[in-house]
This record gives C-alpha cells, structure tokens and sequence, in this order.
C-alpha cells in the first residue's frame, strides 16, 4: 500500500518535472514569438521552482539518475538490463520528439531557428528521459 | 522471445545459512535490491549468477533452480530416499 502510494508520489513528480520544462520553454518562446509583455517573464521563476522540486523528488531521491549515470562496472545484471531497456525507449521518444520539434520549427508558420533554450531543454530530455522510464516503471530502485 | 519463469529456493537456503539478503548480495556481487527480486521470482538470474549462488549457498544449482514449481525440501528428501530404497 505504502509502495503503491510512493509510486504514484513518484510518477506525479515526473509529470510535474516534464509539464514545468514545457511549460518554462513555452512561456520563453510566447514571450518571443507573440511578443508578450517581458514581465511574464517572472512566472518563470515559479516554474523553476516546481521543476527543481520535482527533478529532487522523481530523480535524484529515487537514484534512478545516478542508476542511469554511473559506469556500467557498478551496476549488477539486473540492473543493466533494467538501464538498457530504459534507454532504448528514451531513444525512441527521444528520436519522435526531435522530429516533431524540427518540423514545427522548419515548416510551421511561426519559423524560427533552434536556439539555445530549446537546445537545452532537449539536452537535458536526453539525459532525463531513461531515467523517467526507470522511475515510472520499476517498483524498487 | 518471452523467457520462463524460474522457480528458485533461494530465500530458504539463505535463511538456512544465516545470512542476510545484503551478506548474501555481497558475495554474490548484486546489488541487495536484486535478491530480493530473485527471491520473489521476479527476476531470472544468468547462468553465472545462478552458479555464484550454487557456491555460495552451498548447494547444487539443481536444487536451487528449477523451471517447475518446487517442493518444499522435506517432500524433496523423501522423494529421493524413496527414489535409493532407503528406508
């Protein structure tokens, strides 16, 4: 029961992790783009603090970002099976969500070149993404 | 190809020999987390690990690990008694 609930605890703070990289990339390209008020600019700040919070709670207290990161030596069978099948799905998404994103930029109307916020929210999807899958999915890290 | 499932009585010889689920990860060189998984039959060990555990425990990996369902161990020594036509 306690398992289950932390579980949930967990898969809720991914959501968050993501929604709030979304979201703080969003709001930087509306700002640019539509040309909102810069002001706006300061819910950022609310946004870094969720997504802070929930990289601590989904990543870092869960280990799977150290379980993703570390040398292949230390990790015991299991657990590189475990590593391996979290990055291929990474990759798979990872590769969708590239294709998708070069198309918006290149084909739709709203044309502008990839610049560094989006290179680095990207970035960090790469590196967070297998180990969202391994906290999503496994029971016990 | 889905594997099958492996049916072990890792958590019993363990118990038999004292020795923790750590101690036991330690010599075996697996994370403590990863014996708890074999114990519950949710993770089928290679067949390197599965020998690491015969030594450690002390017992042929044939007694160990098995494809069917196992016996409790007392059923199993009566069966091979039987099995030498010992009284």
């Amino acid at each position: 029961m306690k398992n289950q609930k932390s579980k949930q605890q967990i898969r809720i703070f991914i959501l968050l992790n993501f929604s709030s990289l979304i979201a703080g990339i969003s709001l930087f390209y509306l700002v640019k783009i539509l040309q909102w008020p810069i002001s706006y600019l300061l819910l950022e700040i609310v946004i870094l603090a969720i997504f802070i919070i929930s990289l601590i709670k989904a990543f870092i207290v869960t280990n799977s970002w150290k379980m993703v990161h570390t040398s292949p030596k230390n990790l015991d069978e299991r657990e590189m099976t475990i590593v391996l099948n979290a990055i291929r799905y990474a990759y798979s998404i990872f590769t969708i969500l590239c294709l998708v994103i070069i198309y918006v930029f290149a084909i739709g109307k709203y044309f502008q070149p990839i610049d560094v916020v989006l290179a680095s929210g990207l970035l960090y999807l790469a590196h967070m993404l297998p180990a969202a899958i391994i906290a999503w999915t496994e029971k016990v890290l | 190809m889905k594997s099958r499932k492996i049916y072990n009585r890792i958590a019993i010889l363990r118990q038999e020999k004292g020795m923790t689920r750590k101690e036991l990860a330690e010599k075996i060189g697996v994370n403590f987390q990863t014996v708890g998984y074999l114990e519950r039959e949710e993770y089928n060990p290679s067949l390197d690990l599965a020998f690491r555990i015969s030594e450690n425990l002390g017992f042929p990996i044939e007694l160990i690990f098995s494809t069917k369902p196992l016996k409790s161990m007392m059923e199993e020594i009566i069966q091979l008694k039987n099995k030498i036509g010992e009284p």
